[in-house]
């Protein structure tokens, strides 16, 4: 076999230690141990590092995991996706939620004026036309009136005219 | 390795039943993965309310994602994707800062909890507690991805390819990772004597 120290292939090593190598690999280790000082070091060393965390035993999960994971879940079935939007910002960091709040701002700016642009509304074609028919009759209407007075003031002026 | 496939098979079926609606079998999937995500989480970010949290968050995306989910991979390999994801974020988020400066008040106490009491029980009692402080400092040392593997690895006993998949990298680099990790740790803790 080849020497894991000389190799710089710790791979055995730390599987010998991880208890991964097959009966009959490990005994080929065994017997490269004995005759091989360096990597008996090693395997020494590797050995001692699995035992000391082993040692590291995680704090058991609490009891009400369970109940707080539904009780959220039963929240999120209820939400609106405004709210989930929200929920989703206030779980991430603040250094993530920034930028992203930032784009989702610019996205929905942008989504706002795609669909009321906010360049001033040009006036309807047919309201102009109304406008100049509006005031064609209007001057019509002044100009028959000063027709009308004009006849007035002649009859007033010749009562044998009628 | 067929135990492990048939493992694999049963997850992905129970996740393919939550997805057609079936809330049992996301339970079934809660009761077995719930303890070693948040160990895994908790050595991580060494800290057990944010592991508990962290990992609520995890369980959390596994229900919301279910409609799209598709047995791509490992249950295990995507559950633990998603964890170490979020743990890392939160590694490299201030709050970290914050729970070390935590770490350190409580190395702090410890000299002064010696000498208030000297039962032999006491001093066992203590001797496990600095010996425990030099392991999760060793392993809060370590680079992220290295410590994400290594916890893989030591705890959760994941295949190379598995942690190469979570890690999103290749298993040669995963080995490359695991490799200088163990070399760091065996520098800072091979002086260990078991207890």
């Amino acid at each position: 076999m080849n020497c894991p120290t000389a190799s710089h292939n710790p791979e055995l090593l730390v599987a010998l230690a991880a208890g991964e190598l097959s009966l009959d690999r490990a005994q080929e280790m065994e017997r490269h141990l004995a005759e091989c000082p360096p990597c008996r070091i090693a395997a020494a060393e590797q050995a001692a590092v699995w035992r000391a965390l082993d040692a590291w035993d995680a704090p058991p999960v609490s009891v009400d995991f369970n109940r707080r994971l539904y009780s959220r879940i039963d929240q999120g079935a209820g939400l609106s996706w405004l709210q989930r939007l929200a929920h989703a910002f206030r779980s991430m960091p603040l250094r993530q939620a920034l930028p992203l709040s930032a784009t989702a701002c610019l996205l929905l700016m942008a989504g706002l004026i795609a669909y009321n642009p906010i360049h001033p509304v040009p006036a309807a074609p047919n309201g102009n036309i109304v406008r100049a028919n509006q005031v064609e009759r209007t001057l019509d209407d002044i100009e028959l009136l000063r027709q009308f007075n004009s006849a007035g003031s002649a009859e007033s002026a010749h009562p044998d005219a009628m | 390795m067929g135990a492990v496939a048939i493992t694999l098979d049963y997850d992905a079926e129970l996740m393919l039943r939550v997805k057609e609606g079936d809330g049992g079998s996301f339970a079934i999937l809660l009761e077995k993965h719930r303890a070693s995500v948040v160990h895994f989480v908790y050595r991580l970010v060494q800290e057990q309310a944010i592991a508990e949290e962290l990992s609520q968050e995890v369980f959390l995306r596994v229900y919301r994602s279910r409609s799209g989910y598709e047995p791509t991979a490992k249950f295990k390999t995507w559950l633990f994707r998603i964890a170490t994801h979020l743990a890392l974020n939160w590694l490299r988020d201030e709050k970290h800062e914050r729970s070390q400066e935590r770490l350190d008040d409580v190395t702090a106490d410890l000299p002064a909890r010696q000498v208030s009491d000297r039962r032999p029980s006491v001093e066992q009692e203590l001797v496990y507690e600095v010996r425990l402080e030099e392991i999760r400092r060793a392993i809060a040392g370590l680079p992220e991805k290295q410590r994400a593997a290594v916890l893989m690895h030591k705890y959760e006993e994941m295949e190379y390819t598995q942690i190469a998949k979570v890690l999103g990298c290749s298993e040669s680099a995963v080995k490359s990772l695991l490799f200088r990790a163990y070399e760091t740790l065996r520098a800072r803790l091979a002086h260990m004597e078991p207890s």
